[in-house]
């Protein structure tokens, strides 16, 4: 029997508000361990949550960009479990009144088609302490880091859509675009800003049944997202094959050994309404107001550049799907520079000259504006590529304007077409042979031709007016040849 | 007696300037006081210091109370065995008291010293700094001596305060000169299923008490609340849910007691330190919390449905009379309650505000058979607070109390 894979995806995203969710300590999770702690946070007698406004904010915003539906009323519940990371005995959670419903996201599938997953529901919770268990001698030792405890999150609980690994990669590719365009979350798995679980359940091919399903945990980035899946896939594919039965529970996936390895039975600990934090009401006027504060998404971005800027349809794709690119991109055409040329230079030149150097579009000393003034002498044949590309390079380390870099280092491009018929003259003479090859229809020599003038020019020449000067003497070389004859 | 009944004495307990001037309070030590010993009469909190006054002891300091001490408490405030702020106040240590109340204790404790006793409206009183057991329920109650120190003391500690976030954010009743500002109450109602549970000797002086009223000029009203009977069920079911969730963080890991044991691991000194935590009584009311959390949900959402219907059922009531009345106190009761069923008999009478978030107050001398005095309880509407105080300064036979 064929068996098909039904995977759906719970997905944490830590909010980047400036407090934790109940009370105002920083949400910093990396400072000194419980430094940014409160009688609040740390659960003291007598405390009470207060339910921060910027987290309802972010949370809703979030809600609005993956295009769920806020819920009119929703409400914080007690997550009941006993554990050292969680500092009262429950977490507060949206169980039974979540914040948002009904959202979703479109992905590309393995075949090309465009394929549309939905999302179940969008709820607001606070995370939980950070556990560190070490030994010391035959004593095990616990120790808890309160800064993580009460850091806003939201869990993104999705439809189980999913058939392959790749839906599930897609799907994370594509609301880490959304969430970071919109800008209310890091959305790193690296650094656990997004942590998310997966369940695999499968089906033979072509029915509608859900499965019993198993959840995996522990993938720190979407590479190992996917390596989990396929794995879990196949795991459960041959149980079934030996008429095994497949048993509710998590699992972990361990990068070193590329494998899941059983944790628990899935544990679901009740859900009791909440005595202290009131229920929320929204209303209309408040969530126009959110909408409004929602920037432009990247599709709708997309389609802008295409009409805007006549870029090609992957052109556009590729400059608007991070916001902090798409916004570097639209501060230098500003500058009057050719959308293209602008596309080009950021796509070929810019992108890999900033992976090279590890730095960001947003921390670069080449900001849009020195990129855009280098571009504007390319483009007014001040300076030729080969300049650009080395003033580029010189802008990463020098502070210095573009016009300066170039007067310094003499890269002001050479287009007085006396000078440059000398300097062609002078290559004409040095080369017999070259020139006799051209003659002979060996294509390659006009290239050496024009290589030897850019040298002698130590680059400055304008490289179109080289050629154009060559071609009309190596013509007139022919007539006179003819001539001769 | 001192040492019977304070678990803390306050040394520099001294009259200053304001509205409370020259008058004394004591509090149970589940009430925050940064520096005072906070334990709340359990293990669980053995050798905890508050570290932030409670909003009410804030307001109150400035107000110029005096803060006397700490009383003695039940173990986090379940029940009255073991609780002195009676003796406190019938051994004159103090003008008044704060007692938590989570289902009548303050009124009940007023009393049985035949005294004023007060629960306010639900969230018009800042919980925060309040060691509580079940968050919807609870809330500072007030025993005084004098009807008009109740005013006094709820014009001082009632309004806002962006520390509980779950109060009350609308306008707040007026507690300043209530029997000329606040709208007279002249209906009164009685609810026919709570006499059904009424002895003999209760009824007696309940209608002893109600024509008193009569006397007084209030017309009564006959009721029906078909629920009346299983308000304690709802209260136990809700209550021991929300107490199970707030004692959760008993843990051993930030303060409080941790067993002195050896342990093999965190979640064995979990286990060992909140065996030791709990006494018997508290540990029965966490385990029914738990049964109805991890067992029977069903059962927690039925009683949170009966709630809802009770409010419903109230405010039909409320449209017909102004306020209800009840006994306060049961005639039979175990001096040392020791059981929940001993607990929630005794507070039969009163938990239904606690159930419902309404405000009630306790009045001596009024429900009389023979030498029992019950006390007379008047439960009112939502926010109606000033409207009882006004009823009970014209239904006391004294201005200067008792």
């Amino acid at each position: 029997m064929e068996y098909e894979a039904v995977i759906g995806l719970e997905i944490h995203a830590e909010l980047n508000c400036a407090t934790k969710m109940f009370c105002d300590c920083s949400n910093r999770t990396g400072d000194d361990p419980n430094k940014n702690t409160c009688p609040i946070c740390l659960w003291f007698p007598g405390a009470i949550p207060r339910f921060s406004e910027e987290a309802l904010e972010k949370a809703t915003l979030t809600a609005l960009g993956l295009n769920c539906t806020i819920q009119e009323r929703s409400a914080f519940d007690q997550k009941v479990y006993y554990y050292p990371d969680l500092p009262k005995g429950f977490q507060l959670s949206q169980a039974h009144l979540p914040l948002a419903r009904n959202g979703w996201l479109d992905i590309i599938g393995e075949h090309g088609q465009p394929k549309r997953l939905r999302i179940h529901k969008i709820h607001m919770e606070e995370d939980v302490a950070k556990l560190v268990h070490e030994t010391e001698g035959r004593t095990s030792i616990s120790l808890v880091d309160f800064n993580r405890a009460g850091v806003p999150l939201v869990e993104i609980v999705t439809e189980p859509d999913m058939r392959s690994p790749h839906d599930a990669m897609e799907f994370i590719r594509a609301l880490r675009t959304q969430i970071r365009y919109i800008g209310t979350s890091e959305c790193s798995m690296e650094s656990g800003t997004m942590r998310i679980d997966a369940n695999i359940s499968l089906r033979p091919k072509g029915t509608d049944q859900l499965n019993t399903k198993v959840e995996v945990k522990n993938m720190n980035s979407i590479r190992h997202l996917g390596d989990a899946i396929t794995y879990e896939i196949n795991r459960q594919t041959a149980s079934l094959r030996v008429g095994e039965i497949i048993v509710l529970h998590t699992r972990l996936w361990d990068p070193e050994k590329r494998a899941t390895v059983p944790m628990r039975g899935k544990f679901e600990g009740p859900c009791v309404p909440d005595p202290s934090v009131p229920q929320i009401a929204i209303t209309e006027a408040w969530k126009k107001e959110m909408h409004s504060r929602l920037p432009e998404m990247p599709s709708q971005k997309a389609d802008r550049f295409i009409k805007h800027y006549a870029l090609t349809p992957e052109e556009a794709v590729m400059m608007s799907a991070e916001r902090d690119l798409s916004e570097y991109f639209e501060a230098v055409v500003r500058h009057q520079i050719s959308s293209r040329t602008v596309t080009h230079w950021i796509a070929t030149q810019l992108l890999p000259a900033l992976k090279e150097r590890n730095q960001n579009i947003t921390d670069t000393p080449v900001t849009s504006l020195r990129f855009s003034e280098l571009l504007a002498m390319l483009e007014r044949n001040e300076i030729n590529a080969n300049a650009a590309r080395e003033v580029l390079d010189y802008l990463f380390d020098s502070d210095k304007s573009p016009a300066d870099l170039v007067e310094h280092h003499g890269f002001r491009q050479v287009s007085d077409t006396t000078q440059l018929a000398g300097l062609v003259d002078t290559v004409l003479a040095e080369n017999p042979s070259a020139v006799s090859d051209f003659h002979k229809g060996v294509a390659k020599a006009m290239g050496f031709l024009i290589g030897q003038a850019m040298q002698a020019s130590k680059g400055k020449a304008n490289p179109k007016l080289i050629r154009e000067i060559l071609t009309r003497k190596l013509d007139e070389d022919k007539i006179i040849d003819r001539n001769l004859h | 007696m001192q040492a019977d009944v304070f678990t803390y004495r306050n040394p520099s307990a001294s009259a200053q300037q304001g509205p409370l001037k020259g008058k004394s309070f004591v509090i149970q030590p589940n009430m925050s006081v940064r520096g005072w010993h906070t334990e709340a009469g359990s293990v669980a909190l053995k050798g905890f210091i508050a570290v932030e006054d409670a909003t009410v002891i804030e307001r109150l300091d400035k107000a110029g109370a005096a803060m006397v001490g700490s009383t003695r408490m039940s173990e986090l405030g379940l029940g009255l065995h073991g609780d002195t702020t009676g003796l406190a106040l019938s051994g004159g240590e103090t003008d008044m008291a704060l007692m938590t109340d989570m289902m009548g204790e303050a009124r009940i404790t007023a009393s049985r010293i035949k005294t004023y006793g007060f629960k306010p409206t639900s969230g018009i009183v800042s919980r925060f700094g309040l060691i509580g057991l079940v968050p919807s329920m609870e809330c500072f109650g007030i025993i005084a001596r004098v009807p008009k120190d109740i005013s006094l003391a709820m014009e001082t500690i009632a309004s806002y305060d962006d520390r509980d976030f779950s109060m009350y954010s609308g306008e707040m009743p007026s507690f300043s000169q209530v029997t000329k500002t606040a709208e007279p109450i002249t209906t009164i109602g009685i609810i026919k299923e709570c006499l059904e549970t009424l002895d003999e000797g209760e009824t007696r002086a309940f209608r002893n008490g109600l024509d008193r009223l009569k006397v007084l000029g209030y017309a009564l009203n006959d009721l029906c609340l078909p629920d009346f009977d299983i308000v304690g069920t709802v209260h136990h079911i809700i209550g021991s849910v929300e107490a199970s969730s707030s004692c959760g963080k008993y843990d051993g890991v930030r303060y409080g007691h941790r067993t002195a044991a050896a342990v093999k691991n965190w979640n064995d000194m979990y286990i060992k330190t909140r065996a030791e935590s709990f006494g018997p009584l508290i540990k029965s009311y966490l385990f029914q919390g738990a049964y109805f959390q991890f067992e029977n949900y069903a059962a927690f959402e039925n009683a949170s449905r009966i709630r809802a219907r009770l409010v419903n059922d109230l405010d039909g009531l409320f449209k017909k009379v102004d306020a209800i009345a009840f006994p306060t106190g049961r005639r039979k009761f175990q001096a040392a309650a020791r059981t929940l069923d001993d607990i929630y008999h005794e507070c039969s009478l009163t938990l239904l505000a606690n159930v419902m978030g309404l405000p009630a107050v306790q009045v001596p001398g009024l429900v009389l058979d023979g030498n029992t005095d019950l006390g007379l309880q008047i439960i009112g509407s939502r926010l109606s607070d000033a409207r009882l105080l006004s009823l009970v300064a014209r239904v006391s036979n004294t201005a200067e109390g008792v």
